[in-house]
């Protein structure tokens, strides 16, 4: 479930028609970004969401999410247990929290797993051209064809189930998108002038990909990566819910919510709780995400609309 | 035109050998063998099965035969289900999958691309937001939440509709909206991104300076371009809901073919998986062979080449 | 933000609907209280058109060849199609005549004669005799075949040695068939329950021309010939079975069904939901979402019954620290089963401390293992690891499952608080811990054992040393010993007696950590009959029928009108208001219509007028 932006359209280089005293790419963005409110908001909400969850072992008062009450069971949400309690009587916020690093720490790391290769891959194939693009972009072709959970599957049914085999095989099935784009579009910024300057001083090749044409994609790579977070925790709870994703007594939102679905009819708050988490923290991604791509876009001549 | 197409289909080939071969160890590498049970099998009789299926040749001979094979489209008995050959089982699954992956497809193309337009269109204000968070639910929450959800409310609670089971066209319904739920954001996404892009260009100004009216401005002449970023996405998004569909199937109880390509790795059936594996990929590349062709028809600065 | 705010009045609603929805309220502690004011069953009642019943037969059966057989829903299928010697009763599991009319034994109990009914024939009206039944049984035996419960067969003289290969053919096995409705069977030691035996989809026969034409295509509808109550009409794969009535059956005229739909749904929820909404009559045994248990308890429609199946965790004595007895024997008395069964399963099922399970007439069972966490402190300590000091990391091994994972963890708790050892859990999808468990990758793993017949035997066999299934490296000769004493000898009663000695030792010494005995746990409609729940979960189905001519109490008469679920809206919105959310309903059926005038009513399919999703 890789999200695709409009790869076929490339951004045409920034002209300088605009109006007003000259400002740079990034401040430009920056201001677009500030009057975008629900990126704004998003932005907060992400921040908040983030600390809550990886602070949460210093969090006062808060409950062990592994320690089990068995004549408890499943209760609605008290004072004790502002969120309820599972099956296990184990604390559902706690375990919400919890599952918050795992699944941010997944996503993130999947990410940036798909960022390294993706960005490496495309750029060194755009900028090289001819025969090595070409043998490059076909393996991309390939592996786009080969169904990608099914892949994520077998590396997870084949290898243990551990953590790090997880972070690996969601971020692996991701770089196939990042690539192409930021091939696409070293494959523009290679023509442009400022490439040749440097050539002239001298410059390798190696340090012209990666130290002036890389910078430069950033913007298209940014969105993108902050489009994949949400995709990767995603896949991860589509994991979890055939029962390859996080491995007990460790939780991610994924196993909450794939577990809680199960007895949606009888414990609601067990789906409701987890299922409110990731669904506003994928939306707040997703604003983002989107507030980022219309801030970088330089064709957008209107300020702050 | 032709000799692109030749040349694209000639590409079919070493990609399917690739990822015949990459499977086809993988699923070997995997521990276990597909005649493993909770009840032993005298050792007489499991080596009658491994002569049987050739299990018992050495690895090479084992793939030469596959491949051999799988050229003439036998894919043998499924090692799990030996009355039934794969093949059969491919074409008997298959249309299910299809008709609800379809469906899913058509909804998601008419609820999300007006919503990308509207929010295109007025930009950036409440509406905007209020139409991408609306369809952006529709990433947020795992289909394996709204399945049930729906199932809830609209089979249990108001017995309208069957809560499992492909018989009838009341049937179709909650499975085709749990699956379109997730895609229709991606199209708003992308028709909103690629309407935004064109309404900018200069012979939209004309059109709107020439007197025409918002309307036809918009839907005539800016939404044949518009939906250019729409269509590249529909190829792996085809294959997506395709994959995407087997959380639907199993909530649902539909025999449809994505959930073999899961099954199979869990029993280890070779023959299934290879089977399903080959057939997914053509298909994916097949569609994304007549995308592409669709895309050059529709956007005549693109080139074939 | 507009889009937060809207999802934050949407998650109020959502645990009130649901809670409203169900007809199940959740109490503060997580049970529901009695359904005394609760709808009286589970979702919709109405009876479906014509005489069909319709099921969930589970996880679609690898095959329905009787000879291959080995889970419950493809025995379920195999029984329904072909009948053997014998078939039991359901209420009583007594056996009773099938094929055969009756039969002999020798004094020895070595020699069986089976006198088959005159004018058997096969669903195409090619004759039955009682060499249909030798071939069948020699083809289960042939290695070829590659038959997983061959075993079954093994107590016919010759037979192991023709299955495992070491006899060159089968003419020493001890079938013979003198003439066509006589079938003589010679047994290499005796065996009381050979006539449960008989009613095993193992020992059922199969139709030889079919066999032999169809290769191994023969089971598909138009291929396949049967002998049961049933034909199989159309299979479509992962979705269902329709069976048809057998016209050909010996006793045709019992069989009252017309129709037969067997679902293979196998996730629990979407089986319960299917029940709920009135698309399946029975649900069967095992689809059930353990977690809706407590809820359903008090539902007429609900049906439990003691299984023959143990749940247990078994050791690998081939590793650290499991070789030594008195790690395993701490082990044991750690875990608090009455905690588990009480607590975690809500007394869905029996706590359970014997690897053998209950309700075997005659058996000296021993005392079952308990709870007793100081004792189990003491022999750690004696085994050289006072309060858990220097015991290695061991693992819990069990296959993705909900129930599985609640234990494991559970299992978990306990010995890392009562004995202070470290515990890790491992799970693995179903082919890789089988695979760990056949080739002793494991440390403790997660196993059941599901019996074929009613006899202790079928369970202690399993943990004779070398046995496929016994997968913990465990030996012991004086348990082999008196196994196999207890096969040669013919008094019952002495037999048992050896059997229950050797469960004591296996419990004494053993690598098995019993947990829980299953139950059958089945949801049906009342207008089923003729299904009643028994210990080997077997349910014969040319006895049940569809009562067209059930009516459910005069009070409930709303419940009919609205379904059970929209009813309890109407105590929020009022009876206007869910009639008009609704599709308008047919009228519910006259009372009126019953004594006699019953019968010929209930033939015509007008009061029950079931369309597709009206209620």
């Amino acid at each position: 479930m890789s999200v695709s932006t409009s790869a076929a359209t490339v951004p045409a280089a920034p002209t300088s028609a605009a109006a007003g005293p000259p400002r740079s790419l990034w401040s430009d963005a920056r201001r677009r970004l500030a009057c975008n409110r629900a990126a704004v908001a998003s932005a907060g909400m992400l921040a908040f969401v983030v600390l809550a969850c990886f602070a949460a072992p210093w969090w006062p008062g808060l409950a062990d999410p592994a320690a089990q009450d068995l004549r408890l069971g499943a209760a609605l949400p008290t004072i004790t247990h502002p969120f309820g309690t599972d099956e296990l009587g184990r604390d559902l916020l706690a375990r919400v929290l919890y599952g918050g690093r795992i699944s941010l720490l997944v996503g993130l790391v999947g990410t940036l797993v798909s960022l390294l290769v993706g960005v490496s891959w495309g750029a060194v194939a755009g900028y090289a051209g001819g025969k090595l693009d070409e043998f490059m972009m076909r393996t991309v072709d390939v592996l786009y064809a080969l169904p990608n959970i099914f892949l994520v599957i077998l590396l997870m049914v084949f290898f243990s189930r551990s953590l790090l085999m997880l972070f690996v095989a969601l971020g692996l099935v991701q770089w196939l998108t990042m690539a192409r784009i930021v091939r696409g579009q070293v494959l523009t910024l290679k023509r442009q002038t400022f490439v040749e300057a440097a050539r002239a001083l001298g410059a390798g090749d190696r340090s012209i990909v990666f130290r002036h044409i890389v910078p430069n994609t950033l913007g298209p790579v940014i969105v993108y990566a902050t489009l994949t977070v949400p995709a990767v925790i995603l896949q991860e709870a589509f994991l979890s819910f055939l029962g390859l994703g996080v491995q007990p007594p460790d939780a991610s939102w994924g196993t909450l919510i794939a577990d809680g679905a199960r007895v949606m009819a009888l414990f609601p708050w067990l789906v409701v709780f987890p299922g409110l988490a990731l669904s506003l923290t994928l939306l707040a991604f997703n604003f983002m995400g989107d507030g980022l791509r219309d801030a970088l876009d330089p064709q957008d001549k209107q300020p702050g609309r | 035109m032709t000799r692109y197409v030749v040349r694209r289909m000639l590409l079919f080939v070493p990609t399917l050998w690739v990822i015949a071969t990459l499977t086809f160890f993988l699923m070997r590498l995997a521990p276990g063998g597909p005649f493993n049970a909770e009840r032993e099998i005298p050792q007489a009789a499991r080596a009658a099965l491994a002569q049987k299926y050739g299990l018992d040749r050495p690895l090479g001979v084992q793939y030469v035969t596959f491949l051999a094979r799988a050229a003439r489209l036998d894919f043998g008995p499924s090692y799990k289900f030996p009355a039934r050959q794969v093949r059969e089982i491919i074409l008997e699954g298959f249309p299910v999958s299809a008709e609800l992956g379809g469906w899913a497809l058509l909804v998601a193309l008419l609820a999300g691309i007006p919503l990308g337009v509207i929010a295109a269109q007025r930009q950036n204000t409440a509406a905007d937001t209020a139409v991408m968070a609306a369809a952006l639910a529709g990433i947020s929450i795992p289909s394996f939440v709204l399945g049930p959800l729906l199932v809830l409310v609209f089979s249990l609670g108001l017995y309208w509709l069957p809560p499992a089971l492909w018989e009838g066209p009341q049937s179709r319904v909650l499975p085709v909206l749990t699956l379109a739920a997730a895609y229709v954001a991606y199209v708003a996404r992308l028709t909103r991104a690629g309407m935004l892009e064109v309404l900018r260009q200069d012979f939209i100004r004309t059109a709107r300076a020439k007197g025409l009216p918002e309307r036809v401005v918009v839907l005539k002449h800016a939404l044949r371009l518009g939906l250019l970023p729409v269509l590249s996405y529909l190829g792996p998004a085809a294959a997506a809901i395709i994959m995407g569909s087997l959380v639907v199937e199993q909530v649902f109880a539909l025999p449809g073919l994505g959930r073999y390509l899961v099954y199979g790795a869990f029993n280890r059936d070779y023959t299934l998986v290879m089977g399903v594996v080959l057939f997914y990929a053509a298909f994916l590349m097949a569609l994304n062979l007549l995308v592409d062709l669709a895309y050059a028809w529709l956007d005549p600065r693109v080139e074939l080449k | 933000m507009l889009s937060c705010g809207m999802r934050r009045s949407l998650s109020w609603v959502a645990p009130v609907l649901a809670a409203v929805l169900t007809g199940c309220t959740p109490g503060g502690d997580g049970t529901v209280p009695s359904a005394a004011g609760g709808p009286r069953y589970f979702g919709s009642v109405r009876p479906p058109r014509g005489n069909v019943l319709r099921f969930n037969n589970g996880a679609e059966p690898e095959t329905i060849d009787p000879a291959l057989v080995s889970g419950q829903s493809d025995g379920r299928l195999a029984r329904a199609l072909f009948e053997g010697l014998a078939t039991c009763d359901p209420r009583t599991l007594e056996p009773r005549p099938g094929q055969a009319a009756r039969w002999e034994t020798s004094a020895d109990g070595l020699t069986w004669t089976f006198h088959l009914r005159p004018g058997l024939v096969w669903s195409d009206d090619v004759p039955l005799t009682a060499r249909d039944f030798v071939w069948s049984w020699l083809r289960v035996l042939r290695p070829a075949t590659a038959a997983r419960n061959a075993s079954l067969l093994h107590a016919i003289a010759g037979a192991e040695d023709f299955n495992r290969g070491t006899a060159p053919d089968s003419s020493r096995v001890g079938l013979s068939a003198p003439d066509d409705t006589t079938l003589v069977v010679r047994l290499a030691s005796p065996v009381p329950y050979l006539l449960q035996l008989a009613a095993y989809p193992t020992w059922l026969p199969v139709p030889r021309h079919a066999v032999e034409r169809w290769g191994e295509r023969w089971t598909r509808p138009g291929h396949l010939v049967s002998n049961g109550a049933f034909v199989l009409e159309r299979w479509r794969q992962n979705d269902r079975f329709e069976l048809a009535r057998n016209p050909r059956y010996r006793d045709a005229a019992r069989v009252r069904l017309d129709r037969v739909v067997a679902y293979s749904v196998d996730d629990l929820s979407t089986s319960s939901n299917l029940y709920q909404s009135g698309r399946l009559d029975w649900n069967t045994s095992g689809y059930v979402p353990s977690p809706f248990v407590p809820c359903l308890r008090g539902k007429a429609d609900f049906r439990s019954a003691p299984f023959q199946a143990v749940y247990f965790y078994s050791m690998n004595v081939t590793r650290r620290p499991f070789d030594d007895v008195r790690v395993r024997r701490a082990l044991n008395l750690a875990v608090d089963r009455d905690a588990i069964a009480r607590d975690l399963l809500k007394g869905t099922r029996a706590p359970w401390g014997r690897l053998t399970p209950q309700g075997y007439p005659g058996y000296p069972a021993p005392p079952a293992l308990g709870h007793d966490p100081a004792r189990a402190r003491e022999f750690l300590a004696q085994a050289g690891y006072p309060g858990g000091q220097g015991f290695p990391k061991i693992s819990i091994l069990f296959s993705t499952s909900e129930d599985h994972r609640r234990i494991a963890e559970a299992v978990q708790a306990m010995w890392t608080k009562e004995l202070g050892i470290p515990v890790e859990l491992r799970n693995m999808e179903w082919g890789s811990t089988l695979q760990a468990t056949t080739t002793l990758q494991y440390d403790v793993a997660r196993r059941s054992w599901i019996g074929d017949y009613l006899d202790p035997g079928t369970f202690l066999e399993i943990m004779r040393g070398g046995d496929g299934n016994n997968r913990t490296g465990w030996s012991d000769p004086r348990y082999d010993r008196l196994l196999l004493a207890a096969r040669n000898e013919s008094d019952p009663a002495e037999r048992l007696s050896l059997l229950g000695e050797a469960e004591s030792l296996l419990l004494a010494d053993g690598p098995v950590i019993p947990i829980y005995h299953y139950s059958t746990v089945e949801l049906v409609k009342p207008y089923v009959r003729g299904l009643w729940s028994n210990a080997l979960d077997t349910h014969p189905l040319e006895d049940v029928w569809i009562d067209h001519a059930w009516r459910p109490g005069s009070r409930l008469a709303a419940e009919r009108r609205h379904g059970p679920v929209a009813e309890r809206m109407v105590p929020l919105l009022g009876h206007r208001a869910v009639q008009a959310l609704r599709p308008p309903a047919p009228a519910p059926a006259r009372p009126a219509a019953s004594g006699p005038g019953a019968a010929a009513a209930a033939s015509t399919p007008s009061t029950a007028s079931h369309g597709p999703r009206r209620p």
